[in-house]
């Protein structure tokens, strides 16, 4: 019998397993619960930035003052470094002193028994042998302090202090700003391309989270091909199935309707992701970085290595990449679903399934790690800002086990040339074919096996059989 | 000729689980297959369904090979299986479709089935929600509802009670009017007896005895002899050569090699007075025969 009589009525499996699964209580509640956190996950990521201020920063329409939740607060200046102009200076950022003539420890006292939102910071020298050898700033609050605010008002005062320190010991402004210029430092092999810190930050979240999601997507689906046919098996459905279609039908309808489910709900998490960031775009940083990237006279200063790293990094998207990503994503769901249905097909009693699914997970997890611990060590690009791809990276978007969940990220981020990414595809869909005529060869063998679990060895040994 | 299985081989490691089966279903009615656990049958029935491909041998219907997908089977298994958590009228449909029938014509036929096996109420329930006999029932109206030319029934009755066995008689029954082939395997002799034209026995494989059931008692002769009296006939059966094999309070059972040796036996109680309440000579069952055949043979 050729394969395709052996898969005549597939489409009826799939069918039936497609509705009956969709219809199911536990679908409905995991993609009801999938969805709210993707909506909470994408809007949170939107609008907690912008509330923090970071959106401002981009749109460049924010001031410098911080919402300070003083009611009163006193300057102890004991050192007597801070000018007038410092303490003008520090009114800009929200701090706005109470003059007082009492003395230091009765302010700290009267605090201590004060209702919230009352302050004095307390600066006082730190002598050595009658030399200056540093300054101590202290804020004593009284209880129930918004703690934000006591650790903004602390950090302002410090590095006002640090300046006029420096300006006392006769360094000009100029110079003085002119020291506060940051040196990066970067190790780059020669030939490499670079990234900026940005750059290096999107390269390394997007393959994170691609990557997560493609594993978790792909691999619980897989499970679930495992579980179902294991069902079918110790329930005896399978019995009366195999009255009407053959066993490779069974795995065939089984596989492409986890399938396709997988792939609705990975839809419906790029849907309401993308729907959740045009909700909350107009609160949320995400409008403001599009604003800005529509906006060439905003993109100046910090706002110019943002535009040009998201340019760099997406600007290769095109209907091509969404394709191929599709195509990864059903040749890695094959690969793993196909060996999960044998791993279903190879227990006898559902309590067997769970050590038998463990080469499984093994490899799944394998492949993640594959996938994403390179794109960790991209981390230490943050510092050197070199642009190149580690051996191993590479190797994961090459190895059929690790390149469905690495391969979209390579993708989404120009990693990869073309020609790379369809050498790449064309490895996966090849071991997909090895794989499937593996299963083909040995499903209908174990799938009526009955009593001790099939051992991987036996397994293999039934595919090497005629 | 309808269904032939010719010396069909099949084997698991040293071990062969059939050995040569070969019988024939030349016309409609009901072909029993017997054998002790482990004899053989099942794996027997899935080469015939064409689950399980044999090691050599042939299954032919109507002369051309036999294909599953092509073919008109029902079968109601051994070990009996539904989705736990679907509605039953979804599965059956689903079961139906792979069957090939049409959506409309599946519902018009499990109609008829629900409301013939009495359980209409519960078409939209889930398989779990069932009691057993309830599913054993669902699992018939799966076999039966394409309406199909062979039916494989394994253990039909086991497990139901007098009154849905009386019920699944009275179906199989029908079906065999409406000149339905049937494959039977069961341990309940008297339902096979009551069924049943052509028998094959296995054991440990092989096939010990085959052909119709009549004409192997008739082949056995009356060879089972029951005697009930009011007085103790042991000194006489021993006369005449009979050791009773069974005592119970309807008599002494014994095993003759002749009829002449009961009605010696039957000369003697007579000639001594004693009072005869009963005397039977009568062929062996197939529950007697299934046992001397398969019985201590087995492990």
């Amino acid at each position: 019998m050729n394969n395709s009589s052996a898969a005549r009525g597939w489409q009826k499996v799939f069918g039936f397993t497609f509705i009956q699964f969709v219809k199911s209580k536990s679908f409905i509640v995991s993609s009801v619960i999938i969805g709210v956190i993707v909506i909470l996950l994408v809007g949170g990521l939107n609008i907690i930035p912008k509330l923090t201020g970071a959106g401002d920063i981009i749109t460049g329409s924010g001031d410098t003052s911080v919402d300070m939740q003083f009611r009163t607060l006193y300057l102890a200046d004991e050192a007597g470094i801070l000018t007038d102009e410092d303490t003008a200076a520090l009114a800009n950022y929200g701090l706005h002193f109470t003059a007082s003539d009492k003395t230091t420890d009765k302010l700290i006292e009267e605090t201590s028994s004060a209702d919230e939102g009352q302050a004095v910071i307390l600066i006082s020298a730190d002598e050595d042998d009658g030399t200056i050898s540093g300054y101590s700033v202290k804020v004593y609050y009284s209880p129930d302090t918004d703690s934000a605010s006591i650790d903004a008002a602390a950090g302002f005062v410090s590095e006002m202090v640090k300046y006029r320190n420096v300006i006392n010991s006769g360094v000009s402004p100029e110079n003085y700003e002119a020291s506060q210029r940051y040196v990066n430092t970067s190790k780059i092999e020669a030939g490499a391309g670079e990234w900026s810190v940005f750059e290096t930050m999107i390269n390394y979240i997007v393959p994170m989270v691609v990557s997560l999601i493609l594993f978790i997507l792909i691999f619980a689906y897989g499970q679930t091909v495992a579980q179902s046919i294991a069902t079918e098996k110790t329930s005896r459905v399978m019995e009366l199935l195999l009255t009407s279609v053959r066993p490779l039908a069974v795995v065939i309808g089984k596989v492409l309707a986890m399938g396709l489910i997988s792939l609705l709900q990975f839809l419906m998490i790029c849907i309401l992701g993308v729907v959740s960031f045009a909700a909350t775009a107009p609160f949320g940083i995400g409008g403001d970085i599009m604003k800005m990237m529509d906006n060439p006279a905003l993109q100046t200063g910090q706002n110019a290595d943002i535009a040009q790293a998201l340019t760099s990094s997406f600007g290769t998207l095109s209907p091509l990449t969404f394709i191929l990503i599709f195509v990864i994503f059903i040749l890695g769901f094959l690969f793993f679903a196909l060996i999960a249905a044998l791993v279903g097909a190879s227990v006898s009693r559902m309590e067997d399934l769970a050590q038998a699914m463990q080469p499984y997970s093994l490899l799944g997890v394998l492949g993640f790690y594959l996938a994403y611990f390179p794109v960790m060590t991209t981390m230490n690009s943050l510092e050197s800002g070199a642009a190149s791809i580690s051996g191993m990276q590479m190797f994961s978007y090459f190895f059929p086990i690790s390149s469905p969940f690495a391969l979209p990220s390579a993708l989404l981020l120009g990693t990869l040339s073309l020609p790379q990414v369809l050498i790449a595809v064309l490895i996966l869909a090849a071991f997909d074919v090895l794989v499937a005529v593996i299963v083909a060869r040995v499903y209908e063998m174990i799938i009526l096996h009955n009593g001790s679990r099939l051992k991987l060895g036996e397994i293999i040994k039934m595919a090497g059989k005629k | 000729m309808s269904l032939k299985v010719e010396n069909i081989v099949k084997t698991y490691g040293n071990y062969k689980a059939v050995d040569g089966l070969s019988f024939e279903m030349n016309e409609p009615g009901v072909f029993a297959l017997l054998g002790t656990n482990g004899a053989g049958k099942t794996t027997s029935i899935r080469i015939i369904l064409g689950m399980l491909s044999a090691d050599s041998g042939s299954v032919t219907w109507h002369g051309k090979p036999f294909c599953t997908a092509n073919e008109s089977i029902g079968y109601l298994a051994e070990e009996r299986g539904l989705y736990p958590k679907y509605k039953i009228m979804d599965q059956l449909l689903y079961f139906a479709s792979l069957k090939g029938m049409r959506r409309q014509d599946a519902q018009k036929s499990i109609d008829y089935w629900f409301e013939r096996l009495g359980i209409e109420e519960h078409r939209d329930k889930r398989a779990e929600q069932l009691s057993k006999g309830n599913q054993q029932k669902v699992q018939l109206i799966a076999a039966l509802a394409p309406n199909p030319e062979l039916l494989i029934l394994d253990e039909p009755l086991s497990g139901l009670d007098p009154v849905n066995a009386e019920l699944f008689k009275s179906v199989i029954r029908d079906e065999i009017k409406r000149n339905k082939f049937v494959i039977m395997s069961s341990h309940q002799m008297a339902t096979i007896e009551e069924f049943c034209r052509d028998i094959v026995i296995l054991n440990k494989g092989k096939t010990v005895l085959q052909g119709n059931l009549n004409e192997i008692k008739k082949g056995y002769g009356r060879v089972k002899l029951t005697v009930k009296c009011e007085g103790d006939i042991t000194a006489m059966s021993q006369e005449c050569g009979l050791t009773a094999t069974e005592e119970t309070p309807n008599g002494s059972s014994y095993n003759v090699k002749s009829e002449e040796q009961a009605h010696a036996l039957l000369n003697k109680i007579i000639e001594s007075g004693i009072p005869l309440i009963k005397y039977e000579l009568r062929e062996p069952s197939l529950n007697e025969i299934f046992i001397e055949k398969a019985g201590g043979k087995n492990e």
